[in-house]
Order: structure tokens, then C-alpha cells, then sequence
């Protein structure tokens, strides 16, 4: 089983396709230098031949004739293997071969001929050259094929000794290296099996070694991080959409069965169901804020974004807001700037993030304190600023806030979902900005509470465009 | 601007309505209790209303009978809501559509609107909600380019911006001359909270706060001064009205 888990890892087709390339290249590699040396070998033969036919022809037909009987015995027959002399009518007088070559035209040119063409002699000739000799007889020179054929044999034997041991060298490092990254593989699967099963804090062994396959591992992990992270949100956030629901609905339950088995008058009934579509008015506020948190944060939302100026939208919110906070003794200010402020954003959406954070810097400031709405620059991020002097956020839940549900017990007896800044978190992120929550400095007994939001530079967009 | 009678809004007492002051709805609404809801509702209103349960009945019907004004939710068998719409205007039937969904991100009641719906509306919804859009659909505020706008003992005018009450000049900053200028041209009609936010402010979010109360809190001590009968008056559960005689 784990024998053919091994042959099917991508490490070892790797090796076996770098073997097979390695053989290829191989006998690619000698088949030219054969080639080559067989066309230096001809060259050599034919130079050799014609060099020697021309030194004999010059020779009196007496010493020709000893010259021929005695290289039958002597050394040079190792370089030119077959001298023959014939006479004019081509018949044999002295030498190797018995018989004129089948094909050989005496023409002082260099001659192929089939060994069976040389009439049965032991000795394979293959190049040949006929010349006239004095007396009115024939030298035939020949140079056999012997070189070349044991150049041959020798090239495919070093080929062959060189070649195996090298494969055997890549297949038997293919296979420790594919052994190895198997069993990797092999623990990774049965993580994977145990997350699968419902173990989801299982995690992808973590090596030493910084190859693809640890970086990989390294990458699932931090997306099980993040899926784990998500689905804890989800769980919280279903009990607490459970939790919340259920306490204006709880309510409403109380009163309509109050109302059923008590004898009240048309007037105490009308007043009753009043208050109970309030609550279930609650309770759709808080689904329908959940639904756009889910909206936004899929980020289905950016179809509307285009250029919004940052100063108009500070005077729309202060024009809407300005006669409740008149109602409640707060003054609600904004700093006017010469120069504007755009950036690239959904106006319907930024309009929301600035009504929430001024709504709840109104709701949370006391009579006589001040909101004020600053836009300015920072360097080359864009910041939009609600400032208020109210009741201020305790510096260990200034980053609880933004999450669902989250109420401070300061704020539990002032009316709302919960839901406010969620929402603002959601729509901020959605333009990639930033909402940074800070302590208000201006005033000593009322410390308040800064909201920035910090558009980054790549939001910004810049005058003239 | 004069103010058609007919259309004032019913008595608290059901009456017969006269002929020809019976708006005829069709709705278009695949759940029967939320349609049996707004049958029941718009009946007591003297509305006449049919109702289909499908898309393709709809737009059958739609296609082949007059009406006033229709009520059509967006997901239906058969045929969605926008489809029916579109068919709609395809051939050239303009009656007034008030679109109902559960949907209700921003993004789906700009397609409500494109495919040529006249308003929109989500649910879960305040029937006097419904009413009060049906009768703003019924009722299109005049748009021609009167310089000069009536109201009962109100005068207003839109080149000078200002507004007169019984020929007293009456000093409005620029939201409360918005505020009052949409009142006057729908006088008599039940305003709602989310109307005035969205057509006044176009803004499309629900505020925390009684925001738009205030408003109407700060416009009405200017106009109903002390001694005059009131013209802006608050519909409990419902909203606001310019009501004029």
C-alpha cells in the first residue's frame, strides 16, 4: 500500500521524469560523438589510402610486387589490411584478396565495398581504392571497417557503465526523497482527517524545514485560525441575537397574555398593543442591523462608492442634527475648512457612520457638554473626527465596543440595540480605514470620547483629480 | 396648489366610499396572512383590492385591467416581482408600483426602483406605512414649476424662499423650508417618519433618536404659533400631516 503511495507521490514521477531525461540526454550526448568520430575515421581512411596508392604507384613493378607479398606479414597490414596487385585483365597476381572487388572501378577515387563484394577474404574491407600501376597492372588498397566498429562497441560500453549507476543513483535518491515527503503528507492527512472529524483546534504539523510543503502547511493553518475565529463570532453572535430577541419578545409575550386575561377598556387594549408593536419594532431594528452588518461586511456594497466630499458630508449631519442636540442644551460644532476633504466612499454608508457616532456622541453627552466634527489631513491619510465630552468609554472596553451586542453597564439604561458601532466598524473596514477610539482631552471632569476614522492615502482622493 | 377631497384620509368611522373615489390596488403577494393583512387594512381605507397569489397571475391580470396603483412583492412563484414590473413597463402599463420585499439592503431597492418600481418598501412594515406610501403613489405631488405653493392659511414662495401664514412672514431656516415645502405639497396625506428622512434628507438609515420629531417638533412651533389652530399634526403610530382644510 505504501509501496504504491510512493510510486504515485509527484517526487518520485519527478525523479523518474529527470531519469528518463537523463538517459536521453545521454545517448544523445554519444550518438554525435560517434557520429563525429566516424566521419573523422572515414576522412582518416580515405587520406591514408590515396596517401599510400600514391607512394606505391611509383614503385618499379618488381619492388611493387615485393613490397605487396611482404605486407601480407608485416605491421602495416594493422593500418592498410588488404594490398593486392592484379593484372591488366583483373586477375590476381599477389596479395590479400583473390579476387577483383564486385563494384571497384579503378579510377583512383575511394570506393564503399560490401564485404561480400571481396570474394569470401577473412578480412572485412569496406573502403577501397584501385590504381594503375606500372606494367599495366592494378593495386587495390583497402582499410576495413575495424576501427570504427570498435569505436563502437567501446562508446556503448562506457555509455552503458556510466548510465546505470546514475539512474540507479537518482531512482534510489527519488525514492528516500519521496519516502520522506510521503510521510509528511501522510501525517498531514490524518490532521486533516481529525479537523474533518470535528476537531477543529487539530493543526498541520509545524517542521523546521522552510520548503513549500511546510509553508503550505503554515498557510491552511492560519486559515483554520481564522475559520475557528469565525465560527467562534458566529456562535456568539447567534446567542446573542437569541438573548436579545428574546427579551423584547419576552415582553410582548407578558403583555398580550396580561392583556388577554385581564378585563381591560378599548383605551388600556389600544395602549397595550401600542407598546407591544414597539417591541417587535426593537426587535426588527436589531435583525435588520444585523442583516446590513452581514451586508456590508460580504462586501456586497461597493457598487455606490464614488467621490465624497468629507466637509459636505460634516454639514448635512450637523444641518440634521443640530436642532436634537439644540433640544437636549449641546452644542454641536464643526470646524470649517478651507481646503476640501474627498475621498472614495459610499455617501449613503458614510453618511450612516457619521449620523451613528454623532447620534450616540449626543445620546452619551450630558446637557451643557459639546460635540464637535473636525475633518482634517494627516500627512496623507484623511481624518473625520467626533468629538464629545460625554460619559467616555473605560480604556479596557474601548475595543469591545465595536463588537455586536457590546453595552457598557454605563450605558445600559440609555436605549439602543447594541448594534451602532458594529455597523460603523463594518462600513469603516469596507473602505479600508481605520476607526481609532480615543479619550477626549478638552475637559478635565468630563473626559469624552474621540471617534477618528483614518482614511488611508490610497483613499484619499486629491484635488484636481 | 389645490387639494383633491376625495382623497382625504378616511374617518374613523367605515363609510361607503362614493365610486369614484374607490382606488383600485391589485396586490401581488405569494403569503396569504400578510396579504389577507393588507386586504382587510386597505379595504377599511375604501380601497378596492385584488389579489393574486403568483407572478404570471399578476401580470395577466395587470396587463388586461385598469388600476390605480399596484402592490407587488419582490420573490413570487412563477414570476419574481422585478421581472413583473419590467413586463409592465415593456408594455407601456405606467400604474404606480409600490414594491414589498424582504430585502431590504440599499442595493435591492435600487434595482426595486430601476426595474420601474415607484416605491419601495420593506418588510416587516407599519400598515400605516403602507397606507400612507399608497396614497403618496396615488396622489403625485405636483411637480410643475409653480413658483407659488398653497396650503390652507400657508404661502409659500419658492424664489423669494419664503413663507407667509395668513399673509404673516414667517422666518424658516433652509431644512425647515425643505421640511415644510415637501408638507405643502402633499397636504392631507400622512407623511411617515421614513418618507421625510428619505425624500426630504435622502438619507437611508433609521436613526437612534427622534430626529425627525425634533424637526417637525422645531418647524411646527414656528408655523402653529400660539392662538392659531394647528396645521402639522402628529399621527400616532404613523407620523405626520399638514392638514389643511
Amino acid at each position: 500500500m505504501f509501496r504504491n503511495e510512493l510510486f504515485r507521490t509527484a517526487t518520485f514521477r519527478l525523479t523518474l521524469a529527470v531519469v528518463a531525461a537523463m538517459i536521453g540526454s545521454a545517448a544523445l550526448q554519444f550518438f554525435f560523438g560517434y557520429s563525429q568520430a566516424n566521419v573523422f575515421e572515414a576522412k582518416r581512411s580515405d587520406t591514408l589510402l590515396l596517401r599510400e596508392a600514391s607512394i606505391l604507384q611509383h614503385e618499379t613493378p618488381e619492388a611493387l610486387e615485393q613490397q605487396v607479398r611482404d605486407r601480407a606479414t608485416d605491421d602495416l597490414r594493422i593500418i592498410m589490411n588488404a594490398t593486392t596487385l592484379f593484372d591488366a585483365g583483373q586477375h590476381y597476381i599477389v596479395g590479400d584478396l583473390h579476387s577483383w572487388p564486385t563494384g571497384l572501378v579503378a579510377d583512383g577515387r575511394v570506393h564503399v565495398i560490401a564485404p561480400e563484394a571481396t570474394g569470401g577474404s577473412s578480412v572485412t574491407v569496406l573502403r577501397m581504392v584501385a590504381v594503375s600501376v606500372p606494367g599495366g597492372r592494378y593495386l587495390v588498397l583497402g582499410r576495413s571497417r575495424q576501427m570504427r566498429t570498435e569505436l563502437r562497441l567501446m562508446m556503448r560500453h562506457s555509455m552503458l557503465v556510466s548510465i546505470v549507476p546514475t539512474v540507479l543513483f537518482a531512482l534510489i535518491t527519488g525514492i528516500i526523497l519521496s519516502h520522506r515527503a510521503l510521510s509528511r503528507v501522510k501525517v498531514m492527512h490524518e490532521a486533516i482527517d481529525r479537523i474533518m472529524e470535528g476537531d477543529l483546534h487539530e493543526r498541520l504539523p509545524a517542521g523546521r524545514q522552510n520548503d513549500d510543503l511546510q509553508r503550505l502547511a503554515g498557510s491552511v493553518n492560519r486559515m483554520l485560525d481564522r475559520l475557528e475565529q469565525l465560527l467562534d463570532e458566529i456562535r456568539d453572535v447567534g446567542n446573542d441575537i437569541a438573548h436579545d430577541l428574546r427579551t423584547p419578545l419576552a415582553r410582548v409575550r407578558a403583555r398580550l397574555d396580561r392583556a388577554l386575561n385581564a378585563d381591560h377598556s378599548a383605551e388600556a387594549l389600544r395602549n397595550v398593543i401600542a407598546r407591544t408593536i414597539d417591541d417587535l419594532d426593537q426587535s426588527f431594528a436589531i435583525i435588520t442591523a444585523l442583516l446590513r452588518i452581514g451586508e456590508i461586511e460580504n462586501g456586497r456594497r461597493r457598487a455606490g462608492f464614488g467621490t465624497v466630499d468629507l466637509g459636505a458630508l460634516v454639514a448635512d449631519i450637523v444641518d440634521l442634527y443640530e436642532p436634537i442636540a439644540e433640544t437636549k442644551g449641546i452644542i454641536l460644532a464643526c470646524a470649517a475648512r478651507e481646503a476640501p476633504i474627498r475621498v472614495q466612499g459610499d455617501r449613503d454608508l458614510l453618511i450612516e457612520v457619521l449620523a451613528n457616532l454623532v447620534d450616540n456622541a449626543i445620546k452619551f453627552t450630558p446637557g451643557g457638554g459639546r460635540v464637535e466634527i473636525h475633518t482634517a489631513m494627516n500627512g496623507e491619510c484623511a481624518l473625520l473626527q467626533v468629538i464629545d465630552t460625554g460619559i467616555g468609554i473605560p480604556a479596557a472596553e474601548r475595543k469591545a465596543v465595536t463588537g455586536r451586542f457590546y453595552r457598557s453597564d454605563k450605558s445600559r439604561h440609555i436605549p439602543g440595540s447594541g448594534l451602532g458601532l458594529s455597523l460603523v466598524s463594518a462600513i469603516v473596514a469596507l473602505h479600508h480605514a481605520q476607526l481609532d477610539i480615543t479619550p477626549t482631552r478638552v475637559h478635565e471632569r468630563r473626559p469624552g470620547v474621540t471617534m477618528t476614522i483614518i482614511f488611508p492615502p490610497f483613499c484619499v482622493v486629491q484635488a484636481g483629480n | 396648489m389645490s387639494v383633491p377631497s376625495e382623497n382625504l384620509p378616511p374617518d374613523p368611522m367605515p363609510t361607503v366610499p362614493r365610486p369614484e373615489a374607490t382606488p383600485r390596488v391589485l396586490l401581488v403577494e405569494d403569503d396569504g396572512k400578510i396579504a389577507q393583512e393588507v386586504i382587510e387594512e386597505l379595504e377599511s381605507r375604501h380601497f378596492v383590492v385584488q389579489h393574486e397569489f403568483s407572478g404570471a397571475a399578476g401580470l395577466s391580470i395587470g396587463l388586461n385591467a385598469h388600476f390605480d396603483v399596484m402592490i407587488v412583492d419582490r420573490m413570487l412563484p412563477e414570476l419574481d416581482g422585478l421581472t413583473l414590473i419590467e413586463t409592465l413597463r415593456e408594455r407601456q402599463v405606467h400604474v404606480p408600483v409600490l414594491v414589498l420585499s424582504a430585502l431590504s439592503a440599499v442595493d435591492d431597492r435600487v434595482s426595486g426602483l430601476k426595474a420601474g418600481g415607484d416605491d419601495y418598501l420593506t418588510k416587516p412594515f407599519a400598515m400605516e406605512e403602507l397606507a400612507a406610501r399608497l396614497e403618496a403613489l396615488l396622489r403625485r405631488p405636483d411637480t410643475s414649476r409653480h413658483t407659488m405653493l398653497r396650503a390652507g392659511p400657508l404661502e409659500m414662495d419658492l424664489i423669494t424662499r419664503t413663507v407667509r401664514r395668513d399673509g404673516e412672514l414667517i422666518e424658516l431656516l433652509p431644512r425647515e423650508f425643505r421640511l415644510l415645502e415637501y408638507l405643502m405639497r402633499r397636504p392631507n396625506q400622512v407623511l411617515t417618519r421614513n418618507m421625510l428622512l428619505e425624500d426630504v434628507w435622502n438619507y437611508r438609515f433609521i436613526p437612534q433618536t427622534n430626529l425627525v420629531d425634533v424637526h417637525i417638533g422645531k418647524l411646527r412651533r414656528k408655523i402653529d404659533e400660539t392662538g392659531r389652530p394647528p396645521l402639522i399634526q402628529s399621527i400616532r403610530g404613523a407620523g405626520f400631516m399638514l392638514r389643511v382644510s
